[in-house]
């Protein structure tokens, strides 16, 4: 728990868009200028609102996407330089598991052999021995190995993540980016997979970055959580600390947001209600990117984007806190 | 009774639960067969019932144009002084021609070289146009800009002039027709699959195989190209009849395979001039070929694009 595995800083993830004969070229600033470091056995939880980078920044972690720039720390080696063997060998550590689950099967392949693929790829075992772990995998994911001759297109969204699971877990990953893995799924499923992905990580040891919007779940999973904004990280905090006491306005805002099964106490609650969009990550607001919806935005965050810097237990970027 | 949790000011108690019945433990159970996406496209093929008419037909084509010929105690080039422009009777089951050779024996002989230019160069652009079209929509950028643009250029010279000029420079034989429809029917083919990878490239699937550390020729082939596969087939059924016509229009111009080799276009070319004359029927049989041919083909095409057609499961 006390050594970090991945150590991210100072990532931007910037994508170039237009720029035809005519039209000037702009960019998206997906992932601006973000640090965080994520511990052994740990499960690190992303939050913010859709369109705020989380997936970017999840992506880029696992190399779909190439950084802008800043350093990607995985196991003590930078991320940037891997190539050839000590890339693969990255791949098998690192792995993704995908938010939809009816996208992130081949429809043309079976069970079976969607979750040997991975050792295929590697060339981990004798053929008997993919089987075997095949077999065992699908038992791990609580599915039956007799499913392995089975068609994605043959079982539920909670069966899919759950195959989609056992195929990430083939490799023995020692970090897995689930990126929104139960948003797709109706909530009595949601439950299942995140008792599941619980259940692996005891067994397994192994590390999560957990992106989600679902603000519940992720408390539930995750010992720390970040909160992510116009591509930037706001706060970042012990899960119950930022719960019982989110500093950033962005953060109060978005726990405001979660429902509440008792009207009485929902109308009640006092909170911060947001107006207006997200701005476009096109044209980002100078200094702090939240100000244009900010309750207490003043001058001096037009002008100066504040970092992260310690705040009691938490870490928070705001004028407010100095 | 003992609390067992508290959410918000709900009291759960043993009491509230029933224990679930036998039915809904088996609920990971999968009742249906396995069913591969193949077995699937031909159960909804065989429900067409011309299109399995076409089928069928073809096959006797196929059949007859390899056995005929074999067996025929004609060949298709001896000739016979004795029987010129003889009408059908039990001996030549479609008469003979004016230098007395046997009709049903040289049309079975043109089916082999229609069906073999059809079905080879339909083939061959099925290679050259999947890899690529595939690698050129699954590299994308630069490499993909300068593959296109090469495409756009050959797509802007005439079809028939190619050919025509490699037939000029190779000889009137079956291998250069073959290089003269094949060095442009591919790129249709190879638009169809670069459009297809584009956009599948960028479904989950393909980049959890990325993410697992997938090579590029495995993505492409393993995971991108075997899901185009439906669009793939029914472009190559509509290949095969547009080959089989090319080549018979040229040959009916005379610029195709010449005497006394005979396709089903030299056939009808030959028969040609002697429409007006005592025996105008010997037109007929390589034209019925012909036809016969392109509506089969046709039909199977129909009933391919409707089997793997996603939204008529």
């Amino acid at each position: 728990m006390e050594q970090p595995i991945l150590r991210v800083e100072g990532l931007k993830t910037h994508f170039p868009v237009g720029g035809g004969l005519f039209a000037k070229k702009q960019v998206v600033k997906a992932v601006n200028e973000v640090s965080f470091q994520v511990m052994q056995n740990e499960t690190f939880g992303l939050v913010g609102e859709s369109g705020c980078g989380k997936s970017t920044l999840g992506r880029t972690l696992v190399k779909i996407y190439e950084p802008t720039a800043g350093k990607i720390e995985f196991m003590g080696r930078d991320v940037g330089s891997l190539s050839g063997q000590e890339l693969q060998e990255f791949r098998r550590n690192m792995q993704m598991i995908f938010q939809d689950p009816y996208a992130s099967l081949n429809p043309r392949m079976t069970v079976g052999e969607i979750i040997r693929e991975p050792m295929d790829i590697h060339n981990i075992g004798s053929p008997k021995e993919r089987e075997e772990k095949v077999s065992s995998l699908l038992e791990t994911v609580g599915l039956k190995p007799d499913h392995v001759r089975r068609y994605p297109h043959e079982f539920s969204g909670g069966q899919r993540q759950r195959i989609s699971i056992a195929r990430t877990l083939a490799l023995d990953p020692k970090f897995i980016v689930c990126d929104e893995p139960i948003s797709a799924l109706d909530v009595s499923i949601q439950a299942q997979i995140i008792n599941l992905l619980e259940r692996i990580q005891q067994e397994r040891g192994i590390s999560y970055l957990f992106i989600a919007h679902d603000l519940g779940a992720v408390k539930h999973i995750s010992q720390r959580i970040g909160a992510m904004y116009l591509g930037s990280l706001v706060e970042v905090g012990e899960s119950s600390e930022l719960y019982h006491r989110p500093l950033h306005p962005y953060t109060q805002a978005l726990l405001s947001s979660i429902p509440i099964p008792d009207p009485e106490r929902m109308r009640s609650r006092p909170g911060l209600q947001l107006d207006g969009d997200i701005p476009s990550p096109l044209d980002i607001p100078s200094g702090c990117p939240f100000r244009t919806r900010c309750p207490h935005a003043t001058q001096r965050c037009a002008e100066e984007k504040p970092q992260l810097r310690q705040v009691g237990s938490s870490q928070v970027a705001c004028h407010l806190y100095e | 009774m003992e609390q067992i949790q508290n959410i918000e000011g709900l009291q759960l108690t043993p009491d509230l639960f029933e224990p679930l019945s036998e039915a809904e433990k088996n609920s990971e159970f999968i009742a249906a067969a396995p069913r591969t996406y193949l077995s699937d496209a031909w159960h909804r093929f065989k429900e067409n019932k011309l299109a399995l008419c076409g089928l069928v037909f073809l096959l006797i084509m196929v059949v007859m144009a390899i056995v005929v010929p074999m067996l025929s105690p004609y060949s298709y080039e001896q000739m016979d002084y004795g029987a010129i422009n003889l009408l059908p009777c039990t001996e030549h089951p479609m008469g003979t021609d004016k230098f007395g050779r046997d009709i049903f024996v040289r049309v079975m002989y043109g089916a082999r070289i229609s069906l073999l230019i059809g079905f080879s160069s339909a083939f061959i652009c099925l290679v050259i146009g999947v890899v690529y079209g595939g690698f050129s929509g699954y590299i994308g950028g630069k490499v993909d800009m300068v593959l296109m643009r090469i495409v756009d250029i050959l797509y802007a010279i005439p079809n028939l002039l190619i050919v025509i000029l490699i037939m000029l420079v190779f000889g009137s034989n079956v291998g250069s027709i073959m290089i003269g429809i094949c060095l442009t029917s591919w790129i249709g083919m190879a638009r169809l699959v670069r459009a297809q990878v584009m956009s599948l490239k960028e479904q989950e699937f393909a980049l959890a195989a990325y993410v697992l550390g997938a090579s590029t020729p495995r993505i492409l082939f393993k995971h991108l190209i075997i899901n185009c596969m439906g669009s793939i087939i029914v472009n190559v059924t509509l290949l095969v009849p547009s080959a089989i016509f090319t080549e018979a229009f040229l040959s009916f111009v005379g610029i195709g395979i010449s005497a006394p080799a005979a396709s089903w276009g030299t056939l009808a070319n030959e028969a040609r001039t002697l429409i007006e004359s005592s025996n105008p029927i010997q037109i007929i049989w390589p034209i019925l070929a012909i036809c016969l041919t392109m509506l089969s083909l046709n039909f199977i095409g129909d009933g391919v694009s409707d089997a793997f057609d996603p939204k008529k499961k």
